[in-house]
């Protein structure tokens, strides 16, 4: 009697154990479907010629071509910059709206429009906007600020200001994605820590620097690995404005290689490329958290 | 150590809201004054305004003379205890008391000499290492009293800091609090909605209501002397209670007509009552001077509706003509619910209240 009570109630124990497996399962199964299959297949595909015959070729050709350390440093340059212009001028932002002035949520609405089109519509937008007949030249001209001999030729700019033309569509963007994140962080601090500071002899900035951004940094870092991540995934805006192989960057060699120049040799480096792609993603988002959690080991061993 | 005054201070929030209307205050040196009211009254906002963190509307803030009313906080010689404790999780309970320390730039051997002490003093010496989260909520409070202390403040300003910790630790810190101002003696502001806790901290109690203050006064002012039915009642526990009753008054007796009982008065010590003759009136009795006495001398009998035990004392409540009357007998009184018992006034101790202003009636010979 006692012995089929107890084995009773394991065997209750063992089914409510189950309960958080069964729930997942159907994830699992997907995801192994839908994703990690064609994630492996690719890997593998990545490392056969196109006679099915495994080989490094596919990456031994991506590291001939000088495009590729092109479109590496490029990347590169546009990661560093833009994230950085980003996280700044987001951040200030979040500062300022979350002083809840008056007018601020009309302003944090107005913010969040350029959030909410699509990476396509931005492209079209800007396309349309920057050719020589644009919109933003005849809105200049309009208002007079230049006349039709000195319309601007943004597009065709040099490699430079081409890569600070992308870098400030992407800025408009995502600023307003990174300001969100940033003011609900902003928005879990409360008043009363940054009021402490400053009755505690703290002067604006130094509340800011000793206590708002270290007790915002959990935020921060989310903020920055998601836009990190993006970033190196940039190329449709590009491609919509310089077509391909004017401004080359990774995930357009991606889908230039892949998707455009329609041999099965090319659809191979693109695999192989794409591989690299998430190796590099990967490798970045590590390195900034190596690199921040360092800073706060050093912050305590000073402190 | 400071005096500080306030001004003719004002605060306004919106067009038509004012935090405080009209505030003029004076606070001497080493005084603990407490400011104290129902929740909406201002006193949170008079404080905030004293510490800089609100703007003021109108009036000035003097610290020892000085006008600091558009100094920036850190430069008006304060230091705060704020409700939520407000210290920097990210810190440890060391670098929380000396934020402010190395923001001054003192040395760093003095600055570690004034943590340890002050940390031993609110008797959090053991725990500086640690970080706020590893704390219990009394030793966050704690911290938060060094931080403030650690800075010897001119004026020392405390926002409800105990309503957050948990009853019996209330009363505890209650005492340190009141010892430590004792030791440092640095002029201090405390804020509270607690009357028992005001009551047992201050040499001065600054009532609040509706943005204006409505009685400054020694412990024993507000509680003996109220100087409104506001006061009277939301000073004590439990409160007073209220008999509206019509004065007649001769020049031999006074009579106090209430619906259900009349109290006859000794004109001799009551002569401001005279010019009430006829009309109605408020008499305020506090729970203790309500007796119980045999049916011979009763002024009027009730039956008990409820006893509320207190250990040292007991709480009777009445049900006399739809209004609850509570009073407090002795702890061996035989009294259960149900009992008819006599009851008298201690007349020297009754407060009159006009019934229209419901302003205190002054008597000559008040209770000192």
């Amino acid at each position: 009697m006692t012995i089929t009570k107890s084995q009773l109630s394991l065997s209750r124990e063992t089914r409510k154990k189950m309960v958080p497996y069964l729930l997942i399962a159907p994830v699992v199964i997907y995801y192994s479907m839908f994703w990690l299959f064609p994630v492996i297949n690719a890997v593998s595909e990545s490392f056969k010629n196109v006679d099915g015959v495994w080989t490094f070729s596919n990456y031994i050709h991506i590291f001939k071509d000088p495009v590729f350390y092109t479109a590496l440093s490029n990347t590169a340059f546009l990661v560093i910059f833009s994230v950085t212009i980003e996280f700044l001028l987001a951040f200030g932002l979040a500062l300022l709206i979350n002083k809840k002035f008056k007018g601020s949520s009309i302003f944090l609405f107005l913010a969040m429009i350029p959030m909410a089109l699509p990476a396509v519509a931005v492209g079209a937008m800007w396309s349309s906007g920057l050719a020589t007949r644009g919109w933003l030249n005849s809105f200049l001209m309009t208002f007079g600020f230049i006349d039709d001999a000195s319309k601007f030729l943004f597009l065709a700019g040099g490699k430079m200001s081409t890569l600070w033309l992308i870098i400030i569509i992407d800025a408009w963007t995502v600023i307003p994605f990174v300001m969100i994140i940033l003011l609900a962080g902003l928005q879990g601090i409360g008043e009363d820590v940054r009021e402490a500071g400053a009755i505690f002899g703290g002067t604006k900035f130094q509340i800011l620097r000793k206590i708002t951004i270290p007790m915002l940094k959990p935020t921060i870092t989310t903020a920055m690995i998601l836009r990190i991540i993006s970033a190196i995934q940039i190329w449709l805006i590009i491609v919509m404005l310089f077509g391909f192989n004017r401004l080359p960057v990774l995930l357009e060699q991606v889908v230039l290689n892949y998707d455009q120049l329609g041999a099965e040799y090319f659809e191979r480096i693109g695999l192989a490329l794409s591989v690299l792609v998430a190796i590099i993603v990967s490798a970045a988002a590590i390195l900034y958290l190596k690199v921040s959690g360092s800073f706060e080991k050093e912050e305590k061993e000073n402190g | 150590m400071a005096t500080l005054e306030l001004v003719d201070l004002a605060k306004r929030f919106s067009k038509k809201v004012w935090g405080v209307k009209k505030m003029d205050l004076e606070v001497n040196e080493k005084e603990f004054i407490v400011l104290l009211g129902p929740s909406g009254c201002g006193k949170t906002t008079t404080m905030r305004m004293i510490a800089g963190l609100e703007e003021v509307t109108r009036g000035t803030i003097l610290l020892d003379g000085n006008d600091i009313t558009d100094i920036p906080s850190r430069n008006r010689g304060i230091s705060m205890v704020f409700q939520n404790y407000a210290i920097w999780p990210h810190m440890s309970v060391y670098e929380n008391i000396a934020f402010s320390l190395k923001l001054k730039k003192m040395p760093a051997a003095e600055i570690k000499q004034r943590v340890q002490e002050t940390a031993d003093m609110v008797k959090i010496g053991e725990l500086l290492k640690r970080l706020p989260g590893q704390l219990s909520g009394g030793q966050q409070q704690r911290v938060a009293l060094a931080r403030a202390l650690a800075v010897r403040p001119r004026l020392f300003l405390m926002d409800e800091p105990l309503s957050n910790l948990d009853a019996k630790l209330r009363v505890i810190m209650r005492t340190e609090l009141k010892a430590i101002h004792q030791k440092t003696e640095a002029t201090s502001i405390f804020v509270t909605h607690d009357q028992s806790e005001a009551m047992s901290m201050a040499d001065r109690i600054v009532i609040m209501k509706d943005g204006v203050i409505v009685q400054i006064g020694t412990p024993d002012d507000v509680y003996f002397r109220s100087a409104n039915m506001f006061v009277a009642g939301f000073i004590g526990t439990p409160p007073s209670n209220f008999f509206t009753v019509k004065c007649i008054y001769n020049n031999d007796k006074i009579a106090l007509e209430h619906s259900q009982f009349t109290l006859d008065l000794d004109p001799k010590g009551f002569e401001e009552l005279k010019e009430y003759n006829g009309k109605e009136i408020v008499i305020g009795a506090r729970p203790e001077d309500l007796l119980v006495v045999p049916d011979s001398e009763a002024v009027f009998t009730e039956e008990i509706l409820v006893v509320e035990p207190q250990g040292s004392h007991q709480v009777v409540a009445l049900n006399l003509s739809e209004t609850i009357v509570k009073m407090i007998v002795s702890a061996e009184a035989k009294v259960k619910p149900g009992d008819n018992i006599g009851l008298n006034f201690n007349r020297k101790r009754l407060h009159f209240f006009n019934k229209e202003t419901e302003d205190r009636i002054h008597l000559k010979n008040e209770v000192e």
